[in-house]
Order: structure tokens, then C-alpha cells, then sequence
């Protein structure tokens, strides 16, 4: 009796606990939608979007160059990301002999602990001069704080992200697949190229797409070395804002004016969207290679 | 039988009515302490002298205010062991969002208080005095003449503002085509609001250049950078070891009366200390220099008040040590009448 009734105490208290942390989402929606909802009453949603003038105190809310610049840095930091990360991780999954692939593997885990802006000095320190000779060679005079340092730093930060999420899903791929590949007399590479990756393909579009709302929503190492100008970049040297950087500079504005406040909690409000879009994307890759394995 | 029965019931209820009880007094232990946090209260209320030495102080906002901020509590918390004191970093208008959302005691904010501010329960006294000062690389290719001419108001202003003076040439009139690489502050702050309101009563979001977050990191870009022009509150352009500018930096003199040549009255940026009597004796113009101010919501009260009404007698004393200018006593008189 005693043991049931335990048993029953213990499963209430943990619905509890799981009902609360799964409700967390839809409240911050809420509070987001409610707190936004000034903005989006006064100004027409297109205007928002599609007008380049940030000038808050004037009455001028134009998120353009924000959206913008939020584009080029995930871009780059993803252009930079996908190949290294896709390459290393085909390599300690296949190639690596296995004492080698458990030295390696910590070793990026360990990036995803450190602080984000520990990165952001790391980048004012290193990165920024570095994007600065590199411009020079383009015969381009920048001040290396740039959408490109913003994306190299980033580009690391999601290192960890897209290779433990990959790792994992190559080595779902069973053996006997690539046993059977070679002992057709496929090479290592063909087996890799036409046999694992096909199997494992949209697995590793999950992992990219984790990495990518990661990249996305990265506030401070990210602000430290973009440049915040509120302008649309012309080319990778150009400075850039991205969205996460427009709330955390400007939360100290947010008690001026009520319209301020609100389209701040708009850009929160649109990162959360994208994010949630990309997560579930990422989700419905993931249940698809599952469907693929278990045919 | 029956009577094991029994004790299995009996113990069932003793068991209902334990998690009932604790139940109960997780959720009043935690309403308790959340409606707390949400009246913003983080200090007792009651008013007895004992208790108003002791308890946590927490403190946010602009960088200007922190070194000196740190000191404060360093001295206060030794008279007064029983008071805890929390400070941390980050602009301006962070401390003051943290102070009217009742996230801490006292918010540093190193501009003016705005109207709107003042229509959501803000209530500030001045503190102490400090000053912005713009900023260039110590290997700029043109700093002797920099240091010689000075940069008039007007220029300054073409700089970060109009935007029509794009080449260093351009400020001390020669041909020198080397381009200004201009940068400001990205974080909401106080020394962007007071150096905007010095080149013609403009705010924040009218000066251009590449943002870079926080006073220490706008005073790193310019030091990287040759071609850098910056601004800085004066603790963090200037060394507190050596009184010198910081390694890397030069103060740019302001040509106050504009004859195009730093006179001797206008010459005062070799020492932090030089420059601090010119503040006081008014030869550096106000804005750039300023007052800096303690902000909380609705009024200062237990050990708050006690801390804030010592920085405005005993604390004083400290200011030019930490490198920042007394108030005036009549400015102090003030801000203790306001504390009440």
C-alpha cells in the first residue's frame, strides 16, 4: 500500500515539474506577443521590416539593417562552419584510430563550455586585427570590427554544436551497411560518400540546423566584435548589428520611451520565431533518419 | 487483519498530511520571497538604526561610477562589516532600467535623468563629478600636430555627427589623407549621452562610427588602431598608477576658444591630476564634463540611505584619490536634503 502510494506521490510531483518547464515556452510567447503588441499596433508590419532608419527617439523603427546583419554573420559563420565541422567529424568517426578520436572528442566538447564572452575577447584580441591585415590585402581600409570577425567567432562557437550532434548520428549508421559496401570492393571513401552520408544526410542537416539557431541567437561574443552599426553591410568588411546585439546594447534604453520597449521586445519576439521554426525543422530531420534506419 | 488495516490507513493519511504541510510551506516560503523580489524590496523595511547597517546593497550601471563605486564599498564595508555590497557594470541605461525594475538598490547613471524616467519613480542625487575626453592612438600619424592645434567643438561634432570630415587631414588642416576610423559606444551609457550633449545637444543614437561594447572596450580599439578617434570617461583614459594616459592613448586637448592652438590655459591633459583641477576650476567646459548620479525607485530607504548619505559626507573625501571631483558643498547639501 505504502509503495503504491509513494509511487503515486513521486509520478504526481514529477507531471508537475514536467508540465511546468514545458509551459515556460508558450509564457515567454505570450509575454513577448503582449509586450510587442504596442509596436505592432502603431506601425504597419512592413514598415518594420523594410525600412532602414533606426532612430528610436524620433519615432523611427526600421529592424532592415538589423534582420540584415543578423543574416550575414549566422551566414558566414555557417559557410565557415559546415565543411570543417563535416569534414573532422567524417574523419573521427572513420578514419581516426579510436585512442585518437577519444583525445580529439573532448577536446571539442570542451569549447562548447567555455563562456561566450570569453570568445568575445579572444575576438577583439585576436580576430579583429587579423580581419583588419586581411582587408588590407583586399586593399580595403577597415577597422576589423566587421560582419566577418562577427562570423569567424562564431563560426568556433558552433564548432562543438554541428560535430557532437554529427558524431553522434554517423555512428548510428549500423556496421553491416559499410561492411557490406566494401566487401563489394567500394573504397573507404565511396563507402563514406555513397553509403554512410546518404544514410546519415539528413542527420547532419539536423546538426547544421541546431548550430545555425545557435549561431543565431549568440548575444555577446558576437556584439563585441561586429561593430553595432545600424547600417546594411555592403561586403564581409563592412561592420553590421545583428538582432541579439540591438537588445542586449539597448536594454538600458528600454525604460525612455514605451515604443522603445516594445520594439525591442518585438526583435526578441522575431528571434524566437526563427529559432523555433529552425528547431523544429531540425527535429523532423531527426525522426526521418530514425524512420530510415528502422526499414 | 482489520487492524493492520488500520495502521496501513493511518499511515496513509500521516503521510497525506506531511506532503500537504510541506507542501504548504514551500509555496508560502516561495511566494514569499518572489512577491518580495517583485516589490523590488531587497533590503529589510524596518527603519530601526541597528539593522540599517547591516544587510546586501546591490548596485548596477555606468562604467564611469564603478572604480569609484568599488572604492566606496570597500571603505564603507569597513566601518560597517555588517553591510554587503554588490556592484556591477554595465552602462548608464542599464542601471537605470535595473533600478526602476527593482532589480537593484542603487543604479549608477552618468547623464541626465529624463522626464520620462523621473514619471516612472525615478529619484537620483548627484554623487560626484567626472569628465569624457576624446581619445586618439599614441602613433596617430599626425600627433604632434594634434597635440599642438587641439580639435575645435565644430569639428568634433563634422567628426561623429555631420559626418563631413572624413580624413585627419581635415582636422588639423593639412593635406593628410589618412582616414578617420571613428568609434563609439554600442551599449546605452553616459558618456555617449554627455559627449553627444557637448558637440550640440544630441543624443546617443546620433553619433556614428563602429560601436564597441563598454568603456574598456572602446579604449582598446583606439589603442589598436592608428587611425582611431574614441572617447573615454577620464578613469579609464588615464592610468591610476602612473597618472599618465593609458599606454597607447593620447587625450585629444579641446581648442575651448578656438584660435586653432592649444594656449597655455588650455593645456592640461599631461597628468590625470592637471586635468582634474581644470575640471574644478572650469577651464575644461561642462559638458564633457559632468555629474554623476545614484538613482533608485520611488526613494532610498534602510541601509541604502545610510550608505548613500555617507558617499555624500565621509565618502567625498575619497573622490580625488580615485581620480573624480568633490561636489561643491552646496550640491551635497542638496542631494542630503532630498535624501530626507
Amino acid at each position: 500500500m505504502r509503495r503504491k502510494l509513494k509511487d503515486l506521490v513521486a509520478r504526481r510531483f514529477m507531471l508537475l515539474a514536467t508540465f511546468f518547464s514545458s509551459i515556460l515556452v508558450f509564457l515567454i510567447v505570450a509575454g513577448l506577443l503582449q509586450r510587442s503588441s504596442l509596436i505592432l499596433l502603431t506601425k504597419p508590419i512592413s514598415e518594420l521590416i523594410l525600412s532602414s532608419t533606426w532612430r528610436p527617439l524620433a519615432g523611427e523603427f526600421g529592424f532592415y539593417p538589423f534582420i540584415i546583419g543578423t543574416f550575414w554573420v549566422t551566414a558566414i559563420a555557417m559557410a565557415l562552419a559546415i565543411p570543417i565541422c563535416v569534414l573532422a567529424t567524417v574523419y573521427l568517426v572513420e578514419y581516426a584510430p579510436s585512442r585518437l578520436r577519444e583525445l580529439m572528442k573532448p577536446l571539442v566538447d570542451l569549447l562548447a563550455g567555455i563562456p561566450s564572452v570569453v570568445f568575445g575577447v579572444c575576438g577583439v584580441l585576436a580576430i579583429v586585427p587579423l580581419v583588419k591585415k586581411l582587408a588590407l590585402l583586399f586593399g580595403i581600409a577597415t577597422t576589423g570590427y566587421s560582419v566577418f570577425a562577427g562570423g569567424i567567432v562564431l563560426a568556433v562557437m558552433v564548432f562543438p554544436i554541428i560535430i557532437s550532434v554529427s558524431h553522434e548520428v554517423l555512428r548510428s549508421v549500423p556496421n553491416e551497411v559499410r561492411e557490406a559496401s566494401l566487401s563489394l570492393g567500394a573504397t573507404k571513401w565511396q563507402t563514406v560518400k555513397h553509403v554512410v552520408m546518404r544514410i546519415a544526410f539528413p542527420g547532419v542537416v539536423a546538426a547544421v540546423i541546431l548550430g545555425f539557431s545557435r549561431a543565431l541567437g549568440e548575444t555577446m561574443a558576437v556584439l563585441m566584435v561586429v561593430g553595432n552599426v545600424p547600417k546594411v553591410p555592403l561586403s564581409v568588411f563592412d561592420p553590421g548589428y545583428p538582432l541579439p546585439a540591438l537588445i542586449a546594447n539597448s536594454y538600458g534604453e528600454m525604460m525612455s520611451i514605451p515604443l522603445y520597449d516594445s520594439a525591442l521586445l518585438l526583435a526578441a519576439l522575431m528571434l524566437l520565431v526563427v529559432v523555433f521554426v529552425s528547431n523544429v525543422l531540425a527535429r523532423m530531420m531527426v525522426s526521418r533518419i530514425g524512420v530510415m534506419m528502422h526499414r | 487483519m482489520a487492524d493492520e488495516r488500520k495502521m496501513a490507513t493511518k499511515q496513509r493519511l500521516a503521510l497525506l498530511l506531511a506532503t500537504i504541510i510541506m507542501l504548504g510551506l514551500v509555496v508560502s516560503y516561495s511566494s514569499g520571497s518572489l512577491a518580495g523580489y517583485l516589490s523590488g524590496g531587497t533590503q529589510n523595511e524596518n527603519e530601526n538604526s541597528e539593522s540599517n547597517f547591516e544587510g546586501n546593497i546591490k548596485i548596477s550601471g555606468a562604467w564611469a561610477l564603478y572604480p569609484m563605486m568599488v572604492k566606496w564599498a570597500e571603505e564603507y564595508q569597513k566601518i560597517h562589516p555588517g553591510v554587503r555590497i554588490d556592484i556591477s557594470a554595465g552602462g548608464a541605461g542599464k542601471g537605470m532600467t535595473d533600478a526602476l525594475g527593482g532589480l537593484v538598490d542603487i543604479g549608477m547613471v552618468s547623464r541626465e535623468i529624463y522626464p520620462s524616467e523621473i514619471e516612472r519613480g525615478a529619484v537620483w542625487v548627484a554623487c560626484i563629478k567626472d569628465a569624457v575626453v576624446p581619445t586618439a592612438n599614441a602613433n596617430n600619424p599626425i600627433v604632434d600636430k594634434l597635440v599642438k592645434t587641439g580639435v575645435t567643438k565644430e569639428i568634433f561634432e563634422d567628426i561623429w555627427v555631420v559626418e563631413n570630415a572624413t580624413t585627419w587631414g581635415q582636422i588639423v588642416g593639412t593635406d593628410a589623407k589618412d582616414k578617420i576610423n571613428v568609434y563609439t559606444r554600442s551599449d546605452s551609457c553616459g558618456a555617449s549621452e554627455t559627449w553627444a550633449k557637448y558637440l550640440g545637444n544630441y543624443k546617443q543614437e546620433d553619433l556614428n562610427g563602429v560601436g564597441v561594447y563598454g568603456d574598456p572596450g572602446i579604449a582598446e580599439a583606439v589603442r589598436n588602431d592608428p587611425l582611431g578617434i574614441g572617447y573615454n570617461n577620464l578613469n579609464y583614459a588615464y592610468d591610476s598608477n602612473t597618472e599618465k594616459p593609458v599606454d597607447g592613448l593620447v587625450v585629444i586637448p579641446l581648442d575651448v576658444n578656438g584660435n586653432g592652438e592649444v594656449d597655455a590655459d588650455e593645456d592640461f591633459y599631461s597628468t590625470k591630476s592637471e586635468l582634474v583641477d581644470a575640471i574644478i576650476s572650469n577651464a575644461y567646459p561642462s559638458p564633457p564634463a559632468r555629474e554623476l548620479n545614484l538613482v533608485t525607485k520611488e526613494k532610498f530607504s534602510g541601509a541604502t540611505k545610510e550608505f548613500v548619505k555617507w558617499i555624500l559626507t565621509d565618502g567625498q573625501q575619497y573622490g580625488l584619490e580615485t581620480g573624480y571631483i568633490q561636489l561643491s558643498q552646496e550640491r551635497l547639501n542638496d542631494g542630503l536634503a532630498k535624501l530626507g
